[in-house]
């Protein structure tokens, strides 16, 4: 490949990737991405002699006022300063595409290729920015390089001596397009290069510490999901669409994982107040009772679900999240820290990757009980937590751990279960506003005894509520408009189908209207179990809702009044090939998000105390097989002797052919020329054609003096030339002097030949 | 190697590495990007912070391996003229098997200094060589050493400049300066007569010699080379009639040569030394000149005395004795110059100096 075209083609790769890893995470408009890459494709074509660039200049600089006006008063108005200054950055290396005229230009175009590069760490956590990340690895290497030597070349290095007259400089353009200066073996060695340069990287990016302080977090836009905001409204119309975007990825027990694994619930939002149509949490809701145990590396909360603090104890006075909790009126004990890790050993742990959404709720199965996450520096400021709600705020990807109930106590101890109310749990059977006309109809109340009529206790009143619901109304994913009409009566009497909303809200409302304390609960259902990493995938399509009903002395029980024919286990997704590769493309995006995105400083002390372990094994390992192997030598040391006195034999003899410059060679294997045979050759066939033939039965040596004898041109360096090719051919030493000095003699006998001809000819 | 000089060598650094613009960007930039990705805790920012790590790494191995087994030659002209330019031959040898180095510059180095000429290989395929050369002048006359050279690259990035030194000395011998001289008009013969009389066996006998390249077997004296043990030929007068001596003073006062050693000329010194290497330069070049129309040279001076010969071998030894010739104080003797030949004396003008030979020609340069 022309020197001059490898280089261009390896810059353009170089600013491609970079250009690519920066505006695939949506960072970047559409049209402005799209309209840039054609615009850097054309600029390969935009060079002399085809173009003259000074004719253009004022082109460029007019229209990069205009950009540069454009961008600040865009990034002014819409406070985007990182989206719209990289919309500038485009434009920059767009421009410098088009006028790439000197070193300093290409140089110019590196430097925005790596500005663009560090934009996309920003803008694009995606798997997309790895991928062009190792392209541009490679390309850059390349680039780099061919650079170097072109500027070499042209800052007048190459320059043509001579004694007589003034230095020439060497035409450079011929060199640049040249294909001899680099090759197949060049691009093959520098790619090497670069993969040793990218597993460098790689180790180097797992090795540095992880300490972030976080002051200047970029938050991306969060995927908007209906129903995990500040509340739930039912109605409209239109059609829900199956949204397949993963959202959640969760690393859970095989024992709850596999293709056929039963369905989890992923508990998210939950909402006590039902009022015309919506679903909110109430300024009365309870709060979460939490006891926090902050670390070095991650941060513990254990949700109490359960109890009351006390208030009067001598930690109370000195402990302000308790004392705040006390005010605020909560009445749930706190539980010891031993107390909180002996209950995680009965809980099923969750490792879960959530992406961004719209909101800063936590998913975790079941009844979640204890969440962990990454410490940070800066003092997190905690949102407002009710209804035994986990929120979090987080920007980007936030990996977290839960440990969850996933028991259902048994019926009898259900039916069994009465007791008074905990304070503020009255919000829980709250069916109409105080001082405001009842919004559920007569009907739906009467539906509500009726189903439950006979029934003596909350859980066969949950029961049969919940059978009623999917043995007579179905699912539907078209949404039909109430208008004025109640949307849960309009879905019971009329409508009589629905989605998971309304199934949860009518059991809700039915529920409460039987006395029985229950809140709604929005989350995921389910998932794909991806068999290729082990873990579930959770879509946004997954999205759920279900009641929870609360059973006094037994706690909050999961109620899923929606007919089941619609969900199904972890193996949705199907065993297709298209499906497989579905699978196979997500575990590659989990494994970036993981192992790169949300690399932290517990996953690396794990990672080194994996490592510790490893090398600890091995180095036991090899311990014992050394103490095997002594073990063996004691018992069998004869023929150990023998063969350690072999070895050793063999070894010196081996050190002393090499010493007295032997060559060593595997039997078999054609013996190779040197470099002063080869020189010798050619200068043989010059003697040869300049009439100073040998003939087969003279050796060389004969004829350097047959010719001395003669006195024939070129006759001691023919001598000396001899000397050099029999020490080199058998003498079994190679030395690189020799071979400069053979080049020189080769040189002086071909002039001497030239010399003697030119006389003759006079 | 004196044990001063053998400390130095011990001591200095295997490499040399110095940043150029775009390795100090770079570590800047490097700076800048783990300053954010500590800041922000950004992965992706700690990936490029370790790919921009990596990449100066990369660069440092790389460019040992492109130094590795690289052999210089360096090759002068056969003669140097003082305050001419002169073509030096750089020969790089690349005896790496299986890979070529790329972007090599050499330079000579004077001690641990480099000379003002450097040359670049752009590419030196495996288990080849390659070739170039520089101008270089040496203004003065005299043994120079060129201690060494340096391999430096820039190769592959071009973020810093990594040199190696080697011990390589070559011993230069640069020539009195040529000048154009007339020969002078002779002011002897033989016999009176002012052309030789060529008939026969080139005139009367005139004595022994030593034998010179050239001579003609048929003139050696056999008995005489017998009993002496050495090769001696007749000498006939009429070779006399083109035989020159030619004599320099070479003589400067004590405090000059004294400054000179130290290297603290005054402007006067520095005008006393300059006649005396013109006087050297003048009968370097007039025993050229001679010797070019085939007569016999014999070079005096104080101190210094190279016999009578002809031809360019004669040429090469009067030339290399007049480059190392040394000041010396006037009170070194001078070989008498003999009066029935031709002789020229050049003389410094403006060195008064004692104990000059007669000459038939004095030239006062």
């Amino acid at each position: 490949m022309r020197f001059a075209i490898a280089h261009k083609t390896a810059t353009y790769l170089m600013v491609g990737f970079a250009f690519l890893a920066m505006v695939t995470g949506g960072g970047v408009s559409a049209p402005i991405s799209f309209g840039a890459l054609l615009l850097l494709v054309a600029s390969w074509w935009w060079e002399p002699p085809r173009i003259k660039f000074e004719k253009w200049t004022w082109v460029w600089t007019v229209a990069s006022v205009f950009a540069l006006a454009y961008a600040i008063l865009t990034s002014v108005l819409t406070g985007d300063f990182l989206g719209v200054g990289a919309q500038f950055l485009t434009w920059l290396t767009v421009t410098k595409a088009f006028n790439r005229r000197a070193a300093r230009d290409w140089q110019q175009l590196y430097l925005l290729a790596f500005l663009m590069l560090v934009a996309g760490s920003v803008l694009n956590p995606e798997l997309t920015y790895g991928l062009c990340f190792l392209g541009f690895v490679v390309s850059s290497t390349w680039a780099m390089t061919l650079f170097h030597l072109r500027r070499e070349m042209e800052d007048n290095l190459l320059v043509k001596h001579a004694a007589d007259r003034a230095s020439e400089r060497v035409e450079v353009r011929r060199i640049l397009d040249s294909r001899r200066i680099v090759g197949g073996r060049f691009f093959l060695g520098t790619g090497l290069l670069s993969f040793g340069v990218f597993l460098a990287a790689a180790a180097l990016f797992l090795a540095l510490p992880r300490v972030g302080i976080g002051f200047f977090l970029k938050s991306r836009g969060g995927l908007t999901l209906a129903g995990f905001s500040d509340g739930v409204q039912l109605g409209g119309h239109g059609v829900i669409k199956n949204d397949p975007t993963v959202v959640m990825r969760v690393e859970i027990d095989s024992k709850y994982g596999g293709r056929k694994a039963p369905q989890i619930h992923w508990r998210g939002v939950a909402f006590d107040r039902y009022a015309n149509g919506n679903w909110t949490r109430s300024k009365r809701a309870p709060f979460n009772v939490q006891s926090e145990e902050s670390g070095p590396t991650r941060d513990r909360r254990f949700l109490a679900f359960e109890g009351r603090p006390n208030c009067s104890s001598p930690e109370a006075a000195s402990d302000p999240l308790r004392q705040e909790r006390c005010r605020r009126g909560s009445s749930w004990p706190l539980i010891s820290v031993p107390e909180i890790e002996a209950l995680a050993g009965t809980l099923v742990r969750q490792d879960i990757w959530l992406d961004p959404l719209d909101s800063d709720v936590l998913f975790g199965a079941g009844l979640p009980r204890i969440v962990e996450y990454p410490h940070v520096v800066r003092k997190r400021n905690y949102s407002e937590e009710r209804n035994d709600e986990i929120r979090l705020a987080h920007g980007s990807t936030v990996h977290y751990s839960v440990w969850s109930d996933l028991s259902t106590p048994p019926p009898e101890k259900l039916r069994a279960a009465t007791g008074p109310l905990p304070k503020g749990y009255e919000v829980y059977l709250q069916l109409d506003e105080p001082g405001k006309p009842p919004e559920i109809t007569q009907r739906t109340r009467a539906k509500a005894l009726e189903i439950t009529r006979g029934l003596t206790n909350h859980y066969d009143k949950a029961v049969a509520i919940q059978t009623w619901l999917t043995t007579n109304l179905s699912y539907t994913l078209v949404l039909e408009d109430p208008k004025d009409q109640e949307p849960v009566d309009f879905f019971l009497f009329d409508r009589k189908k629905g989605h998971c909303e309304y199934f949860a809200s009518a059991f809700a409302i039915l529920a409460r209207a039987a006395d029985i304390p229950v809140r709604q609960v929005n989350g995921f259902l389910g998932g794909e179990w991806n068999e290729y990493k082990g873990y579930v995938a959770v879509r946004a399509g997954d999205a759920h809702s279900w009641d929870e009903v609360y059973f006094p002395g037994a706690g909050w029980v999961t109620f899923d009044p929606t007919p089941s024919a619609n969900v199904d286990v972890l193996g949705r997704g199907g065993d297709g090939l298209r499906a497989r590769l579905g699978r196979m493309l997500d575990t590659l995006r989990f494994q970036w998000s993981k192992w790169v995105i949300d690399y932290d400083l517990a996953s690396q002390l794990q990672l080194f105390k994996s490592i510790g372990g490893a090398i600890k094994s091995a180095a036991l390992r090899v311990k014992a097989a050394v103490v095997a192997t002594k073990d063996a030598a004691i018992e069998f040391w004869p023929i150990g002797g023998a063969l350690g006195a072999g070895g050793v034999l063999v070894v010196l003899l081996r050190r002393r052919r090499r010493v007295d410059g032997l060559e060593t060679r595997a039997p078999g294997r054609r013996r190779v020329r040197s470099t002063v045979a080869e020189v010798f050759d050619q200068v043989a066939k010059a003697l040869a054609k300049a009439g100073f033939v040998r003939e087969t039965a003279i050796t060389p040596r004969e004829l350097a003096t047959r010719m001395a004898a003669r006195q024939d041109p070129g006759a001691p360096q023919v001598g000396e030339l001899v000397e050099l090719y029999y020490a080199a051919e058998w003498g079994g030493r190679r030395d690189p002097a020799a071979e400069v000095r053979a080049s020189t003699l080769a040189r002086e006998i071909r002039d001497a030949i030239d010399a003697a001809r030119r006389a003759k000819r006079a | 190697m004196g044990l001063w000089a053998r400390l130095r060598r011990r001591l200095r650094p295997p490499r040399r590495l110095s940043f150029t613009r775009e390795g100090r960007l770079i570590v800047i930039m490097s700076i800048g990007v783990g300053f954010a990705a500590i800041n922000t805790g950004n992965n992706l920012l700690y990936l490029l912070l370790g790919w921009l790590l990596s990449f100066i790494i990369a660069s440092g191995i790389l460019s040992e391996m492109t130094l590795k087994r690289l052999v210089v030659e360096r090759r002068p002209p056969p003669r140097v003229f003082a305050g001419e330019p002169f073509l030096m031959e750089v020969v790089i040898q690349n005896a790496k098997e299986n890979r070529a180095s790329f972007s090599i510059e050499v330079e000579d180095l004077v001690g641990t200094t480099p000379i003002d000429k450097r040359c670049y290989f752009l590419k030196i395929p495996a288990a080849k060589s390659q070739r170039t050369s520089y101008r270089h002048t040496f203004a003065r006359r005299g043994p120079y050493t060129l201690t060494g050279y340096r391999l430096a690259t820039k190769f592959p990035f071009a973020l810093f400049r990594k040199s190696r030194d080697v011990d390589a000395p070559i011993e230069i011998l640069v020539y009195p300066a040529r000048v154009h001289v007339p020969r002078p008009i002779p002011k002897t013969t033989s016999r009176g007569e002012t052309t030789a009389n060529r008939l026969g066996r080139r005139g009367e006998f005139f004595g022994l010699r030593e034998s010179r390249i050239g001579d003609d077997r048929r003139d050696v004296h056999w008995r005489s080379s017998a009993r002496t043990g050495r090769l001696l030929v007749r000498e006939y007068e009429d070779e006399l009639a083109r035989r020159v001596v030619i004599g320099v003073d070479n003589a400067l006062p004590e405090a000059v040569r004294d400054a000179v050693t130290d290297g603290a000329l005054t402007a006067a010194a520095e005008t006393q030394v300059s006649a005396v290497e013109r006087a050297i330069s003048v009968a370097a070049s007039l025993a050229a000149s001679y010797l070019e129309v085939g007569w016999t040279v014999e070079l005096c001076a104080r101190g210094l005395h190279v016999p009578a010969g002809v031809g360019r071998i004669h040429e090469a030894k009067i030339a290399r004795a007049l480059a190392l010739l040394p000041y010396v104080s006037d009170e070194v003797a001078f070989a008498a110059l003999p009066p029935r030949i031709e002789s020229v004396l050049v003389t410094p003008r403006d060195v008064a100096a004692a104990n000059r030979p007669t000459a038939t020609t004095v030239m006062d340069v």
